[in-house]
């Protein structure tokens, strides 16, 4: 993704927590959203 | 559900995103635009991407059984339902729980009860198959969990089928197909998860049988879209099928995995091994691969073998059991599975071990060479490597 892109993630499964984290270290420059219904993200 | 951490301390904090520069939005996303590439949500803001990533999970199968409905009938897949669970059980002052299907969240859930609760419970777990951990575990490892888990207190009925769940308003007991009726203030059901996929079904996304499908980059078949987790068809690494495998783990890797590829990485993922663990008072199991029983459903012809280990020196205080037991395929003579049944917490992560061993394809003869790192306090004597001695009796019975 090129700096200033727009990334939305959506669900907070294992999944989705860890990919907007990462995102964020590789590309500091995308802009990031996470969208999720739950209160909490899941964990087991 | 132990108790033993706060739900705010074993979640993931928003306040660890925000603190990133990630913006977090709580809303039910009700629709996307794939042409126009915008997200809805329910209070109706419109959000647009460049790159969606989907990761909405999976949700507990209800069975269609009858009662599903009455009160104190509850499946667990986060923390509201443990918090929900956990109220019920002090408000009813519950004592009968009876948990429907022996996989690993009910074994844990039903220990933790067990162990943590002042009063003393009646548990009950009802399991179709023939043994607890059915999915994890061959019949001779499961036998010995269930014997350590009845001496425990806890009433296993194997080869049983839940018919009905019966009470008036609320539960009160549990059918069995065999005639006999189990009290129950609590029922807890526990018989897989189905992947949550509405939202790619209505972006017209390609669908495989247990969920989204994804290429090996975690991409979708819209080449903006990734997904990954509980709502994706993974693919298992020795067959090359797919297969449900709605662990955590491969959730978390296949997260970070999409973010990869997204920063120009092109890393794929190998397929899982449903690697996965489970403690119970103070046993701890843990299991990847294929077991015995899958590997001849999947058509291999397997060769075994089960060894028991040590986890220190004979002679060191504290010393616990264990048992091994590792699945090779006849033909190649290949690892594909292994099993850890143990007294210890620690010996249990050398499943570890066997999932690095069958992704690198090693053979038996190669791990009659393994050598583990060996102390008297954290290991076995080097003559008893299990992992090494079991690749020497496979090897005997080869030539038997």
């Amino acid at each position: 993704m090129k700096n200033g892109e727009k990334l939305v993630i959506v669900g907070c499964s294992g999944s989705g927590g860890p990919a907007a984290m990462l995102a964020k270290k590789l590309m500091p420059e995308v802009d990031i959203t996470v969208i999720r219904k739950e209160e909490f993200f899941i964990v087991r | 559900m132990a108790g033993l951490a706060t739900g705010q301390s074993i979640v993931v904090a928003d306040k660890m995103l925000e603190s990133a520069g990630i913006k977090v939005v709580q809303d039910e996303v009700t629709k996307v635009d794939p042409v126009n590439k915008t997200v809805t949500v329910a209070e109706g803001r419109v959000f647009s991407y460049d790159k969606l990533f989907l990761a909405t999970g999976a949700s507990a199968i209800m069975p269609p059984i009858e009662g599903k409905d009455l009160a104190g009938v509850m499946t667990l897949r986060g923390l509201p339902d443990a918090e929900k669970i956990k109220s019920y059980i002090a408000e009813r002052n519950a004592v009968n729980i009876v948990f429907i299907g022996a996989g690993f969240i009910s074994m844990e859930v039903a220990s933790l009860l067990v162990e943590n609760m002042e009063r003393k419970l009646n548990v009950s777990i009802v399991e179709f198959m023939n043994r607890p951990l059915p999915l994890m575990l061959d019949k001779d490892m499961a036998d010995v969990v269930q014997a350590y888990l009845e001496e425990k207190g806890l009433k296993i009925f194997t080869g049983e089928k839940a018919e009905k769940i019966v009470g008036n308003g609320k539960v009160d007991g549990v059918l069995l197909g065999s005639g006999k009726k189990l009290d129950a203030d609590l029922v807890f059901i526990n018989v897989g998860a189905r992947a949550n996929v509405e939202l790619a079904e209505q972006i017209g996304l390609e669908m495989g049988r247990f969920g989204i499908k994804v290429n090996k980059y975690q991409e979708t078949s819209n080449p903006d879209i990734l997904a990954g987790g509980d709502c994706v068809e993974k693919i298992n690494f020795i067959t090359k099928k797919p297969t449900p495998g709605r662990l955590r783990g491969p959730a978390v890797m296949q997260g970070r995995l999409a973010a990869k590829r997204l920063a120009g990485y092109d890393i794929e993922f190998p397929g899982v091994l449903d690697a996965g663990g489970c403690k119970m008072f103070d046993m701890t199991v843990s299991a990847t691969g294929f077991s015995e029983e899958r590997a001849a459903e999947e058509g291999f012809q397997s060769v075994c073998a089960t060894v028991d280990s040590r986890s220190k020196h004979v002679m060191i205080p504290g010393m616990k059991p264990w048992k091994i037991k590792l699945i090779f395929d006849k033909k190649t003579r290949k690892l594909i599975g292994g099993q850890i049944v143990s007294h210890a917490v620690a010996p249990a992560k050398e499943i570890d071990a066997v999932t690095a061993f069958i992704l690198a394809g090693k053979t038996i003869e190669e791990l009659t060479t393994f050598t583990c790192a060996c102390n008297p306090d954290i290991s076995s004597e080097p003559s008893a490597e299990p992992i090494t001695v079991a690749a020497e009796q496979a090897l005997q019975k080869l030539k038997l």
